[in-house]
Formats: C-alpha cells, structure tokens, sequence
C-alpha cells in the first residue's frame, strides 16, 4: 500500500527540509528574483541549492547532485512551466534524491510521495476514505482522506511519485487526468479539487525496468523528460561517493577522516569495470554481473566500510572493511554472478600488485 | 577620401546583416575584402547565378599544393552579402590581405604560418556568459545601437581594449605576423585613397584587424614599409570551389570555423526578414526540429513544440540570459520531444544545426590541380563522371582496362569513392574485376580535400595511404593496405606501408594479430604476380611476419579459455590458407613445428590443438598412427568431455572426408562417444552437431554408413540397407544418428 510519509521529529534520516533548513532559509532570505506562484524559492535560488554555491553574505551552500548544470537547469525550467517532471536512469543515479531536494527546495516539503509498487492503488493517487466516519456521516469532505497529490493539488505543492512504471498501467492512467486537467473529481460528493498553482509532479522511473508497465505515450506526454546518467568518468564517480559517504558518516557520527576514504578509488573502480565491462586501461575484457553496479552501490559500500572500520577496527577503512560489502553488492545471483566475480579476482584484481591486500581479503572470504 | 571600416565576425551573420545596413546607409565606390589579392582576378565569378554557397575561396602554391588557404563563404558570411553587394552595383571589389605569393613563400623559409587569431568577438562573448556569439551580437551590438555605423564603432573600440590586453610577447610569431599582414592592408588602403582622393572605401575585415585600418590613426610610413618591402614569391593559384555546411567548421583563412551553419542560417533568414520575432526565432526553428524527428518517425507534436518553446525561454530566464539561443533550443528539443535521450537530437544535430548543404561552382571557374589531372585521366581513359549508377566490368589482362582499374583503386585511397568494387568476393587472383561508377558532387569536395596530399592522383594516393600507414597501429589494416597499394599501383605506398607494417610487426605481441596478417598478404603476393608487380619485398614482410607468429605461438596457447581459443584457431585458419597460397618450404618447416608444440602437449585448449594436429596430418607431419594416438588420448574418458568435443570440431573443422576415408579415426570417434555417460552427452550434443552440421547431407550419409559397418555391416558392401544394419547397431550408432540428426526412432534415415 501507499506509505505517506508523516512529519516525525526524524532522527535516522532527515527530511531533506529539515537536514538542509539552514540553508534554505539563508538562501530565501538572499533570494531577490521573481518566484513563480506558490514557489518558496525563485528558480535561480532552487539551482544553487541543488548546485552548491556560495552566497553573497558568505554562506556556502552544499551542493546536493553532483553533476550536469544543465540537466538540473532543465529540470527546474520544466517545473517552472508547470510541466511535470520526469526523472528517468538506472538505479542508483539519483533520481530519488534529486527529486526530494526539488520539492523540498520548491514547495518546502519533500514529503508528499506516492511510492510506486505493483500494488499502488488508484486510491494513493486520488484520496481514500475514512470507513468509521463513511459509514457513520454518509459521504463528507470529513470522512475523506486525501492521498498525496490531492494534498499537492490543495496546497499548491509538489508531489513525488517515486518508481512510476512499477505502477499498474490502470493506476497510471489516473494521472493523465490529473496532469491535464489539473483537476480531481471527487463524484461521491459532486465536488471536484482544483490544483492551486504551485501544484505539480516530479516522477521518477528505471530505464532499465523498460516492459514492465511502460508509461503510455499519453502519459509520456504529460511529462517532460530529463536522463540521469551514470557519472562519465572515474574522478567524477569518486568525487560523488567522497562527498556523499563524508556526509552520511557525519550524520551517523563516523569520524571520517579523509585518509580513510582512499579505499573510495578502489571499490569505485571495481564498480565502474564491472558495470562497464572492460578494465581501466580498456585493455581485459570482463564480464558484468546482474545486478546494476550504481553509484549508490559505491556509496553504501563505503558506509559500511567506515562503519566496520570505526566499530572494529582503528577507523581507517582498509580493504578487509569493504570486501564483504563489495562481495554482496556484485553477487546477487548466487551462481553466475558468483562466477564473474571469480574471474573478476583473478584474472583483474590479483594481476594488480597494489591491490593484493584487496585480493586477499576477497579470496578470503570465498 | 573617407573609410568606413567593418570589422566583422567571420561567418556571423549578426555581422553580415549589419554590414548589408551599413553600405546601404553609405553606399561606397571601393569594397576592400580580407583575403589575398590572388582572389581579384577570380571574384567576378561570385556574382554569377550558377555560384551557390557554400563555396570556398582556395589560394594554393603551385609547387607545393598542400600549402593552401582556404576562404569559404556561406549566404550569411559578411564577406559574401558584401560582396555580392558590390557586384550587383558595379562597385569594384578588391582583396587586401598579405598576398599569399609572399604568404606562402615566408613559410617555405620556416616563418609560422600567420592564422587568424581565432574568433576575438565569441572570446567576448563567452566572457560576457555567452555561449554562442551571434546572440550575444544580438543583444550587446545590436540591441544597443540603432545604426549600423555605431555598431561597428563599438566593435572596434571594443576590439581595441581586447589588442591592448594582449598577453603575447611582441615577438610572439602570431604577433608578428599579424602586424605585417596589417601593415600590407594600410599599403593597399594607402594606394586606394591615393588613387582616387575623393572616393568612399569601405573595408570588410575580421574584427580584429578594425582598430589598424583607421587611416587617422596609421603608424607613419617609415613604421610599415620595413615589414611589406623585399619580401620572398613564389607561385599560386587561385580556385574556386564548393564546400559543404559539415565544412564550415574548419579552421582556414577566416579564423576559426562555426559549429552550427544551419542555426547560423536559420538566424540570419529570420531576422533578415522583416520585424523579425524573438519569440518566432524559437518556435520556427523547434517546428522544423520537430519535422526532422517525424521524418525519422519519430513523434513529435505541435503542442510538444509549443511546450518545448516554454521551456526553452524559462531556461533563458534561469540561466539568467537575455535571449533564447541555441543551446536552450536544445535542452528543451530533448526533454520535451526526445523524452531525455540525446540520441536522435544527434541526429537533428548533424542534418538541422550543421546542415547537409553542398554549394557549386559555375563551370567557367578554374579548378583545383588534382581535379584537373584527374580530369585528363578520366578524358584519356574514357571514364567520364556521371551522377547515375554505372556498372563497369574489367578485363585486367587489357592494358587500357587495368589503368581504369588502377585509377578507380587510387581514387579509393585517396578518399574519393567514385568507384566501389562491385562483387569484392571474386576479385582476388581473377582477371576481372566489376565496379559500381556514381559522380556525387560531394566527391568533388573530397577531391579538393585530397589535393592537400599532392598534384596528382598517384602522387596523393602515395601520400595519403603512407600517412596512414603511420598512423595505424592495427596490423590486419596495414596488410590490407599494402594490398590496396599494390593493385592501385604505387610503389611508393607500398614501401612506405611495409616499413610501417614491419615496425609495428615488431613490437606486436598479440599473436591472434600477427596471424592475421599472413593471409592478405599471401594473397598480395598472389595478386601481384596477376597484375605482375614484383612482391618480393612483400614476401620478405610476411615471412617476418609469420616467424615472429611462430615464435610466440606455444606460449600464447598456453592456458586459452573457450573463447579466445576460438580466436586463436580462426586466426592459425587463416594463416594455414595464407601459407597454401605461398608455398614456402622453410617458411612452412617453422609453421609446422610451431604447430607441433600445440598438438602433443595436452594442456593446450582442444580447439587449437585438434586444429593443429589436423594440420600437421594433411600436411603429411604426423602419421596416422600418432594421431590416432593423440586422438585417443584427447577423447579418453579421463578428458574432460567439453574439451574432447572441442578437440574434435577443431580436428574436423567442417571437413568430414577424413572420417569416411580413415575407419580407424572413425572408430575412435565412435568408440568415445559411446562410452561418454548419457547425461554428459545430452550436454555434448550441441557442441558435436555443430561439428557435424558443417557437413555436408552426403557426407554425414556417408559416415553413417561407415558407422554402421564399423558395427558389422560388410566394408565393401556399396550400400548397406540402413533400415537393417541400424537394428543391429550399438546405441553408439544411435548416438551418431542423433548427432547427425537423423530420425534414428523411425528407423529411416533422413
Ligand atoms: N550524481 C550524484 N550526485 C549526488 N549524489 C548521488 C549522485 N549519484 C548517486 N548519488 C547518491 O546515490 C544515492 C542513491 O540515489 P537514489 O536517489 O536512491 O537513486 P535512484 O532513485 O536513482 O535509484 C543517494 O545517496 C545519492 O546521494
Ligand atoms: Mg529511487
């Protein structure tokens, strides 16, 4: 069923809004240029938010996506003309985590999300219903629950719906009336919700899941599309997880020092040959285990890896802190994958001299 | 005795609308041109109907063609709109550049070419955060400034600060250079303003050159007669000749190329016209995306365009720009009509920003010295040019055929395919040859571009395939050349390919490579005793060659998995052929003791092994006794069966007659597949008809035969009855039936 997410005073895992409140109140407060309706943001502030930059009364704003300017630019603009937004890629490339900074940064609230499954019901998109009060009042805007968007469409937001092609393609369509009309019929009570403005939709979808339910190309229409790629090349990759595992292991209070994230080099390497099939040096060609070796992989590889290396070890991730990590990121598939990751040690990893503490952890662990 | 100088960005067409305003507001007597004089003699030509752009200006050393300067013009380049202007008028045009005489000769003495100082006015703009000029001329000179006269004041003050804050040392070549090609265009204004005191000149320059062309400001004479006096000749030519809108974005004569003509045309068609229309600009050009993408079948809908244009503007304002350019024109084509991906905006990129234009040249303009000499070749040897598909058959044995056949090969080299070989397979070692003959006028672009490797078709066959041979790293590729150098007929190439062949051969330790090299020069040197050329040096390459392969062959089979085994017998395949072809004792004494280490050690991977020791028994090495030995060992069950199976196909290699010839090797097979446990051979089964699939109905008929003598039938029995002999077989004959997939259960044979 749906999950809506509920404002909890979060201690695992912050909201975007709240984890990065300084930095959106230092940025409104600087932020002189026209703001479409309902935008708690003008659109150049959004940008920086996401993009990182640096204030003129010297506040530094992190950048959250590390990537194409312009891809961020796109995606903003497309909010901007009220065109909803649909961010597209393989797992792991960011699109949940673009998305909940948009909104957040947008509409002050990352909170609105419909997560799509095989089982999402139309009910998420459009509004359930509060049965005890149904049956007790009879039909009333009181015993009515709204789902997400019709919250997004009442209070001008964004909503995000998270993995759309999971969604049944029925469950799909409700969205094109949505998306056009910006209009929700309610007939039990011959009302209908209409979007304030500021309501829009940013969508996220694999690429890699093509078939599964692809998106009509009614509701393909309804969307503008911005692809989120794998990083190009190695330093970028490396620069995304640095980043990314600095601050989670400061929100998990890992004391990361940076010496300790040389490891970051290796295991990104491994990913991207994996993932690639062929070596750095583009020389062995290799083969690819299932499962898609993203970015994201990299970055809990990592996570784990420091936490190993703080909890047992001397705080220093060393190559026996990620092996398992790497390990249970590459084998998904007990058999075939198992076999790539065999050759992938042998005929790669043990060839490269400074990598035999690497290797070793690996065979070790079978 | 006024001047109005325009200082312009090559190929802007901001510029050229400006400079179309600026001589109708003044009209003048004199058009002075960058660009050497050498073109005075040819401009006149630019007014004639049959001259369409893009066409290119091309000043070349007669001696040395490969010194050459290109000027290309586009309907949107100033120079053009200015000149066409002038010629339309009657008012003279003239060039006022650094003769390319004195140009070309100062290099030949070692002086570094003087080339523009790339684009100074997208160096302005891209500091002012644009990132395509011509919007920035847009808004930062035009918008600003009502009439033409001011913009171009502004420009060259503007251009003034810019030479002011050069970084480069005075004695830079660049530096130099430039003030001396400056220095001769205040001589030729000097001599004009002289020759006719109360004339109005108009001078149309790169911007950069504006702020030294104000008579007012001139240095004194004593400063520039030092850099224009006893200077070097030597002799040029100039032509015209059509370019394409893919070429525009070369560098030549004007500076830097652009990147996007077709945008650039697409902008100066819409705002030439008239009150053009900013937010007009955006959607015509996204509705003629939007039709390159349906022409492709690919949905694009007028309501996606209008969305496109949307976003497209609200990305300008984002981007905090004044104006939508083209690259927001992408951004936007791609998120709203291509659903994010890049690839068929590639596509809109190649035929819509750059264009597919080819311009022409009126007949009567003079051509290129490679084009001529091909000309008289094609004259001579009654080969003429047409735009329709020929087929041409020749018979290489008549002398007057095989130079058509040598011409066509050498235009292949050099990158101008007006012949293709009709049936490529055949050609080897025949006397005929076919080829499919189509003049596209692109070709005579390609031509012009292959004029900088030499004068005439062999010496810029010669030229080119030497340079590529240099800079090939790839071996099959060279051996290919030196067989393509060989039937075009040039020595030259050849000897430059082969010490390029035989360096890289060198240093090579890819065996599967070095292999593969041996049979297209085997068939070189089979050809060229066809054609008769001499291949001896050719020969000596390859006998190179194919040691070097011997050599490291043992080690390089050492430990192949299944796939690089396959390489590695395609590879010793092909060197098998190549070596039947040359039939060289000791050559073939090194192979076949190469090929001995493969077949008895039995740890080399079955596919090589069984491939060499089948060699080896054809070739007579091995007699049939060891390699029944070797089979035997190869196929005992202690081998593990996938291997065996490998062995086998290796060993038989699509060839059956071996096993209906040799009952003992046949037994041997038969003996092995029947004791291979059922569950290993439903897994062989694949693998083993592959082998036999290779074969052909008769012979897999055959063999079946024999396998069911080997059971009891009688060996001299012509034709045993199937139906019979298979009731009495072992269920290896079944076996064998299943593998030559026969329906054995129904007791028939297929
Ligand atoms: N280019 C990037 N910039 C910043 N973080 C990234 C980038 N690529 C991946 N990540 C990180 O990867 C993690 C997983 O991303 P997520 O949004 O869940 O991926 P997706 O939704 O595309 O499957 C997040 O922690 C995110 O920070
Ligand atoms: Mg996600």
């Amino acid at each position: 069923m749906t999950q809506v997410q509920v404002d909890t005073p979060a201690v695992l895992r912050e909201h975007a809004e709240q984890a990065y409140a300084d930095e959106l109140a230092a940025l409104a407060a600087v932020d002189d240029r026209p703001r479409p309706p309902s935008w708690r943001l003008s659109p150049w502030a959004v940008a920086t938010y996401v993009l990182g930059g640096r204030l003129a009364d010297g506040t530094v704003i992190t950048p959250k996506y590390l990537g194409q300017r312009r891809l961020v630019e796109v995606a903003i603009s497309s909010l901007a003309t009220d065109r909803a937004l649909l961010l597209l890629g393989v797992p792991g490339t960011a699109k949940t985590w673009l998305g909940e900074h948009l909104a957040a940064a947008v509409s002050g609230s990352s909170t609105l999300v419909v997560q799509g499954t095989a089982g999402t019901q139309e009910e998420a998109l459009r509004y359930g219903w509060n049965y005890a009060r149904l049956l007790a009042e009879g039909p009333s805007r009181e015993a009515l629950v709204p789902g997400p968007v019709m919250r997004a469409m009442e209070t001008g937001a964004i909503a995000r719906v998270e993995e759309l092609t999971r969604i049944p393609s029925d469950v799909q369509d409700a969205l094109i009336s949505i998306l056009s009309e910006k209009t929700l019929p309610i007939p039990e009570l011959d009302e209908e919700v209409q979007a304030r403005p500021g309501f829009n939709v940013i969508a996220t979808a694999n690429n890699r899941d093509k078939g599964v339910n692809e998106l009509s190309s009614a509701l393909r229409r309804r969307f503008n599309t911005v692809v989120l790629p794998l990083p190009d090349t190695l330093d970028q990759e490396v620069e995304i997880v640095r980043t990314r595992v600095t601050q989670l292991g400061a929100s998990l209070e890992l004391p990361a020092d940076l010496e300790s994230l040389s490891e970051i080099q290796r295991v990104v390497t491994v990913m991207r040959e994996l993932r690639s099939g062929v070596t750095t040096d583009q020389r062995t060609t290799i083969k690819s285990p299932s499962a898609t070796l993203s970015t994201a992989e990299a970055i809990s590889v990592m996570t784990n890896g420091l936490a190993l290396a703080a909890h047992f070890g001397d705080g220093v991730v060393r190559a026996d802190d990620v092996a398992a990590g790497l390990l249970g990121a590459v084998v998904k598939d007990p058999v075939q994958d198992r076999l790539v990751w065999q050759e992938y040690l042998e005929t790669v990893v043990r060839n490269r001299k400074e990598w035999n503490d690497l290797y070793r952890a690996c065979r070790d662990l079978g | 005795m006024p001047v109005d100088v325009y200082g312009v960005r090559h190929h802007g067409p901001g510029s050229a609308r400006s400079v179309r305003e600026a001589l109708e507001a003044r009209p003048p007597d004199l058009l002075l041109v960058e660009g050497c004089p050498e073109l005075d003699g040819i401009v006149h030509l630019l007014g004639e109907p049959d001259m369409v752009p893009p066409v290119a200006g091309l000043v070349y050393a007669v001696d040395d063609p490969r010194r050459a300067t290109f000027y290309p013009l586009a309907h949107f380049s100033p120079e053009w709109v200015a000149v066409r202007w002038a010629l339309a008028r009657g008012v003279p045009v003239r060039f006022l550049d650094l003769p390319a005489t004195h140009a070309f000769a100062l290099e030949e003495a070692g002086a570094p070419p003087t080339r523009e100082a790339g684009d100074p006015l997208a160096t302005l703009a891209a500091a002012a955060g644009y990132d395509d000029a011509e919007r920035w001329w847009e808004d930062a000179v035009e918008q600003r400034h009502d009439s033409p006269a001011e913009r171009f004041d502004a420009i060259r003050e503007a251009m003034a600060s810019v030479r002011e804050a050069d970084p480069r040392p005075d004695d830079d070549p660049g530096v130099v250079g430039n003030l001396r090609r400056e220095a001769w265009m205040r001589k030729v204004l000097r001599a004009a303003v002289k020759e006719q005191p109360d004339a109005r000149t108009a001078v149309v320059c790169g911007a950069w050159h504006a702020p030294a062309l104000v008579p007012e400001e001139f240095p004194p004479l004593s400063h520039d007669r030092p850099l224009v006096t006893g200077l070097p000749r030597t002799k040029v030519a100039a032509a015209w000749t059509p370019w394409t809108s893919a070429r525009l974005s070369y560098a030549s004569g004007y500076g830097a190329g652009v990147t996007a003509p077709g945008w650039y045309q697409h902008l100066f068609d819409h705002l030439s016209g008239e009150r053009p229309d900013q937010r007009d600009l955006a959607t015509t050009w996204l509705v003629r995306v939007a039709r390159t993408l349906r022409e492709e079948r690919l949905d694009a809908s007028t309501a996606a365009v209008v969305e496109a244009a949307r976003l497209a503007e609200t990305l300008s304002i984002v981007r905090g720009r004044p104006s939508v350019g083209l690259t927001e024109l992408d951004d936007a084509a791609q998120s709203v009509l291509c659903e994010g991906s890049r690839l068929p905006l590639d596509l809109v990129h190649s035929r819509l920003v750059v264009g597919e234009e080819l311009g022409s040249v009126p007949d009567s303009a003079p051509v290129v010295p490679l084009a001529a000499d091909l000309a008289r070749q094609q004259r001579s040897l009654r080969l003429k040019p047409s735009a329709s598909v020929q087929e041409v058959d020749l018979d290489l044995r008549r002398p007057a055929q095989l130079d058509r056949s040598v011409l066509l090969h050498r235009l292949a080299i050099l990158g101008v395919p007006w012949g293709v070989p009709a049936d490529t397979g055949r050609t080897t070692g025949t006397f005929k040859e076919s080829w499919r003959l189509e003049w596209r006028p692109e070709l005579a672009v390609d031509l012009v571009e292959a004029g900088v490797w030499g004068t005439t078709v062999a010496a810029a066959a010669s030229a080119r395939a030497a340079d590529r041979a240099e800079g090939s790293a790839d071996l099959a590729e060279l051996a290919g050349l030196v067989g393509a150098c060989l039937t075009a007929d040039l020595p030259d190439g050849v000897t430059a390919v082969l010490a390029a062949l035989d360096a890289r051969a060198a240093v090579q330790h890819d065996v599967p490579a070095l292999l593969h090299t041996v049979e297209p020069l085997a068939r070189t040197c089979r050809y060229g005793d066809v054609r008769g050329v001499d291949t001896a040096r050719v020969r000596d390459v390859l006998v190179a060659t194919a040691v070097r392969a011997c050599v490291g062959l043992p080690m390089a089979c050492a430990g192949l998995d299944e796939e690089s085994a396959d390489v590695m017998g395609t590879a010793i395949d092909g060197a098998q052929r190549g070596l039947a072809l040359l039939e060289d004792a000791d050559l073939d004494a090194t192979w076949h003791l190469a090929l001995e280490r493969l077949s008895a050690p039995e740890h080399v991977a079955g596919t090589v092994a069984g491939r060499a020791t089948r060699i080896l028994l054809d070739a007579g090495r091995l007699a049939r006794d060891d390699v029944a030995r070797r089979m035997g060992r190869r196929l005992s069950v202690a081998a593990p069966a996938p291997q065996a199976a490998a062995w086998l196909e290796g060993f038989l290699a699509g060839d059956a007659v071996l096993l209906v010839h040799d009952p003992a090797l046949l037994g041997l097979v038969d003996r092995w597949l029947s004791d291979v446990e059922d569950a290993v051979f439903e897994d062989l089964l694949p693998l083993v008809r592959r082998t036999f699939a290779d074969f052909s109905k008769a012979e897999r008929r055959t063999i079946g035969e024999r396998v069911s003598r080997l059971h009891g039938g009688r060996a001299d029995d012509p034709a045993p009855s199937l139906d019979l002999d298979l009731e009495q077989a072992t269920p290896a004959v079944l076996a064998v039936g299943r593998l030559l997939g026969w329906e054995v259960a129904r007791g028939g044979a297929a």
